[in-house]
């Protein structure tokens, strides 16, 4: 244990910012801003958030904790978290700034202010100011992490990710990196379950969570986005979709997945529900560090999918037959086999073993299935068909004379 | 709150409120306040935060404009994709088949369904919870202690002051549903948005998104639990709202400013809507809610055309250099042929230029935008308040605009169907606006509903209704685009001009562009600058904090990503 009020402050810091990664943030359940707030996950400690977005105090009132985590006057622990990119607004000129945060009147007393009291004070100020001292610097979104939009080609701020502006060197007062959650914007959850993870470390009842050679959660960013997407099955089997609507792999209208490393699909956007290609949203690389610039023109194909995609094309095509193959014999039940019938008023018709193809294949595919086992499919064919199969028949009930029809009769595929 | 630069006279003193917190974005004010006569004597809002979003945009494929301008705002990005979308396709000639058109429809207005929320519970609401209330006016408190809710029916509290502790941020039980409550919305929003803020399916041409069943039902059936959300929401302000206008009618003047209102309109009808500049006069009045500007309480246009042809943007006060000295671009009219400014957004060029404030010559982020030379209001209460003037609402079968009111018909969820009704409020203040928000929640809510059901049925036809999306070409010529849609703030446009394939020249204007603006080039006051000065500082404790201040800056619900990007 780190303190005995089992008390951490956070403090966030806003730089090149939409705010998205606060909304990302409200919006997570897996834990809750509220639950961490409150305090009612055992084991964590309090957490006191100093929140822009979210503090009851304004001005002085609100910016005063912060000069204490730099003078070392806090009395806890304290965490940064750096949402936006850092601009490169320190050697513009004096008093100018491209994101700012409190005044010279809020400025830790332990160090030496530039400027008349209500001078703006540079986000980029706080955060040189506020590392040294911080048990852990998080940085959120991919603005935080990697410099995103704002650090886009063309971009008139010279705006940079955190690690670039703190330098490779720099460890936090308990002896780590910059820690990333990429995503733009990030899961939420990505980013509270992060948080609590360095919080239960910080408290000594976890081991350091493992992150990656870019300061990533391991297990969140380990994988590519395509590797759990719910389209992945398409590419398998060469299908394509051709355009933004299609319900098949999106790799040819502009989707970058398999080349980038995301946890979306399998999370979801929240509470497991969404996620971009589950919607049918091609990936744009939002949590990569080369994000935009290395995958835009958006909704444009990648070039390697010229390669892959065409091989997957010719592979894909002869392995989507063969699984049609396997399915079909899936789609009926013993009782079906044996009666060479599908009990169904749909319209699909059993075609076991009249088609010569087929009952080839039906014999070499059980020898496969069983081969060390035994073929308990043998004692279907002894199985008598159910007495009382096709009962409606049996009793003799008329459905068109017996039945009250509501509204117009569903009509049958044969009748369309 | 910093207390500084006492001056020499009684209670007149300099304050600086850096930052503003519980709004988005960076925002300070500096402001000198008479604390013995409870005045404000001088306002002004400086935007903290440039990014270089129309810079950054300059020179890029204009396929990248809907997600990079999206990212301009984490708080409506859905709303900025939209307009940058729309921009796309007036630019390029292409316009989404009509699910296409309803799905963006639904996912705008479950946007709303968490933003405005967000801003009732988490950003404005504990202004006016126990902890603050307590402190800065205990005659109030104690008042509210006594005070019977008269929609306890609706909402369940017995007490005006049970309502107030309700509100307290994170362990009130109202703060805490709103959180549940914009997750329930963002659940709603994701099965055709892809994930939020910042959705991954909308595209020019229409939306890359998979509708089927399922994820109609996953956005309907969450969608109509707001059927009892937004009007317990709506109850719950009309207490609070009620109750302080009873107890000191001086908080009539708290944010009170002219009844000055744009909006572009929001909701497309799917079998109107074309992309085309030349019919927005025709498709615009026919969206849901109802685009229009209203000078003084009257209602001056609902065209399109007019609405925008007299934008004008100043950078007079703002971190800018001015582009009309440079010639602008040269459009003397829009593409239909209405003569615009030099200060009209086609017109604008960026050309940022970083400075220290400076209180009488430039101080903010922001530009000051404009309608006709006059400060406009944007937001819920301009969405409402046209929409109900305006008495069109051509297609809604729930929403009825009155010409003084709007009256929402509620279907039967936990509580019996119903209706609740906004009326367009005498005076216009603080409380008024946040009370339009929260009527507004029901708006939105209905708006999501009938645009999901609509879906279902174009769905169910099956064929070209039932596509979401239109081919198009990226046009090589010189071409002109503009986006008007809006979020939860309102008024949102991105103006696009393409020559040979290529982004020349990219503009957004948000809602607070407008609403949180510094003065312009004849030094008139923004918006929220007005509404700050007109506010009486009535706490009885505590005079220091200017809560009333907070409050009257807060009801606006600036976003100062969106005003400065």
């Amino acid at each position: 244990m780190i303190n005995d009020e089992r008390l951490v402050h956070v403090f966030w810091l806003s730089g090149m910012s939409c705010d998205g990664c606060s909304v990302s943030m409200l919006g997570a359940s897996n834990p809750s801003v509220e639950q961490l707030v409150l305090q009612t996950i055992p084991r964590l400690p309090r957490i006191v958030m100093h929140h822009p977005m979210l503090d009851d105090d304004s001005g002085h009132d609100f910016m005063t904790a912060y000069g204490q985590a730099v003078d070392g006057t806090l009395g806890a622990p304290y965490i940064v978290v750096l949402e936006g990119s850092v601009p490169d607004d320190q050697s513009i000129q004096q008093g100018a700034y491209h994101s700012a945060l409190g005044t010279n009147a809020d400025w830790p007393q332990g160090l030496r202010a530039t400027g008349a009291p209500d001078r703006p004070v540079r986000v980029s100020d706080w955060i040189w100011a506020m590392a040294p001292g911080a048990a852990a610097f998080m940085a959120i979104g991919t603005c935080a992490t990697w410099g995103g939009i704002p650090a886009a080609n063309g971009n008139i701020t010279g705006s940079m990710g955190l690690m670039d502006y703190l330098g490779a060197s720099y460890r936090s007062a308990r002896g780590m990196p910059v820690i990333n959650v990429p995503g733009c914007a990030p899961v939420g959850d990505n980013f509270t379950e992060t948080l609590s993870e360095v919080l239960l470390f910080l408290e000594g009842h976890r081991a350091l969570p493992a992150f990656d050679g870019l300061g990533r959660p391991e297990w969140m960013f380990d994988q590519t986005v395509h590797r759990h997407c719910p389209k992945a099955g398409y590419y398998e089997e060469g299908v394509f979709s051709h355009e933004p609507g299609d319900d098949q792999c999106l790799v040819e209208i502009g989707c970058w997945g398999p080349v980038v490393q995301c946890n979306i699909v399998e999370r979801g956007a929240i509470n497991h529900i969404g996620g971009c290609m589950v919607a049918g949203g091609a990936c744009i690389g939002c949590t990569m560090p080369g994000f935009p610039d290395k995958y835009s023109p958006f909704y444009k194909a990648p070039p390697g999918s010229a390669i892959s995609g065409g091989i997957s094309r010719v592979t894909g095509g002869g392995i989507r037959r063969l699984r049609r193959l396997s399915m079909r014999k899936g789609l009926h039940t013993g009782i079906a086999d044996t009666a060479h019938k599908v009990p169904s008023g749909w319209g699909l018709a059993h075609n076991g073993d009249k088609n010569p193809i087929d009952k080839a294949n039906g014999f070499f595919y059980n020898k496969l299935q069983y081969r060390g086992s035994v073929n308990h499919a043998k004692r279907n064919k002894q199985q008598p068909l159910p007495a009382s199969r096709d009962i409606l028949k049996q009793m003799g009930v008329d459905l068109e004379a017996s039945v009250p029809v509501l509204g117009e009769r569903v009509k049958t595929r044969e009748e369309l | 709150m910093h207390v500084e630069h006492q001056q020499g006279v009684g209670q007149q003193r300099r304050m600086d409120v850096d930052p503003v917190s519980r709004v988005t974005g960076g925002l300070a004010l500096r402001t000198a306040v008479d604390l013995e006569r409870g005045a404000v004597l001088e306002a002004k809002l400086l935007a903290t935060l440039h990014r270089g979003y129309e810079v950054i945009l300059e020179g890029r494929d204009p396929r990248d404009a809907i997600f990079v301008s999206s990212r301009a705002c984490g708080v409506c990005g859905g709303a900025h994709a939209i307009t940058s979308a729309l921009a796309c396709e007036m630019t390029f000639g292409v316009a989404p088949p009509p699910l296409g058109i309803s799905a963006r429809n639904w996912l705008s207005a479950v946007e709303n369904l968490i933003d405005l929320p967000a801003h009732l519970f988490l950003r404005a609401g504990p202004d006016f919870s126990e902890p603050i209330v307590r402190h800065t006016n205990p005659e109030l408190w104690a008042r509210a202690l006594k005070t019977a809710a008269p929609g306890i029916a609706t909402h369940g509290f017995r007490l005006v002051s049970d309502i107030m502790t309700a509100m307290t941020a994170f362990s009130g039980s109202l703060y805490r549903e709103a959180l549940v409550m914009t997750r329930v919305a963002r659940e709603a929003y994701v099965p055709a948005g892809g994930k939020y803020p910042h959705p991954q399916t909308i595209v020019p041409g229409g939306l890359s998104a998979t509708i089927d069943p399922t994820v109609m039902n996953l956005t309907l059936l969450r969608v109509t639990k707001f059927f009892d959300y937004s009007r317990r929401v709506a109850a719950v302000w009309d207490d609070l709202v009620d109750f302080l206008h009873e107890a000191d009618p001086s908080f009539r003047e708290v944010g009170a400013g002219p009844k000055n209102f744009l909006d572009y309109g929001q909701w497309d009808d799917p079998h109107a809507y074309d992309g085309t500049f030349e019919n927005a006069p025709a498709w615009g009045e026919r969206r849901w809610s109802t685009p229009g500007v209203i000078v003084d309480g009257h209602l001056r246009t609902t065209n399109l055309h007019h609405i925008d042809s007299r934008v004008e943007e100043f950078v007079d006060h703002s971190f800018y250099e001015d582009w009309t000295t440079g010639g602008g671009n040269g459009f003397p009219t829009d593409p239909g042929g209405n003569e615009i400014s030099a200060r009209h957004p086609w017109n604008k060029r960026t050309l940022p230029q970083p400075g220290s404030p400076d209180l009488n010559g430039r101080y903010s982020w922001s530009t000051a935008a404009r309608w006709d030379g006059l400060g406009m209001e944007t937001g819920a209460g301009a969405r409402m308040w046209i929409t109900a003037l305006a008495a069109r609402q051509p297609h809604s079968r729930l929403v009825q605009s009155t010409g003084h009111s709007l009256r929402m018909a509620l279907p039967q969820a936990a509580l019996p169907a119903g209706v609740a009704e906004w009326l367009v409020p005498d005076t216009w203040n603080a409380l008024e606006r946040n009370r339009a928000r929260a009527y507004s929640l029901v708006h939105s809510t209905l708006v999501a509903y009938e645009n999901v059901v609509n879906g279902l049925d174009l769905l169910r036809q099956g064929g070209a209704s039932a596509g979401v999306f239109t081919p198009y070409e990226i046009p090589r010529d010189n071409r002109v685009g503009v986006g008007f849609w809006g979020g939860a703030r309102g008024a949102t446009s991105h103006y696009m001009e393409i020559d040979d394939r290529v982004i020349r020249n990219y503009q957004i204007l948000g809602p607070s562009t407008f609403t949180a603006s510094p003065a312009d080039g004849a030094g008139n006051a923004g918006p929220c600058e007005t509404a700050a000065l007109a506010t009486p500082l009535l706490s009885t404790e505590q005079p220091e904090r200017c809560i009333d201040l907070l409050r009257a800056i807060r009801s606006f619900d600036p976003c100062m990503a969106c005003a400065s990007h």
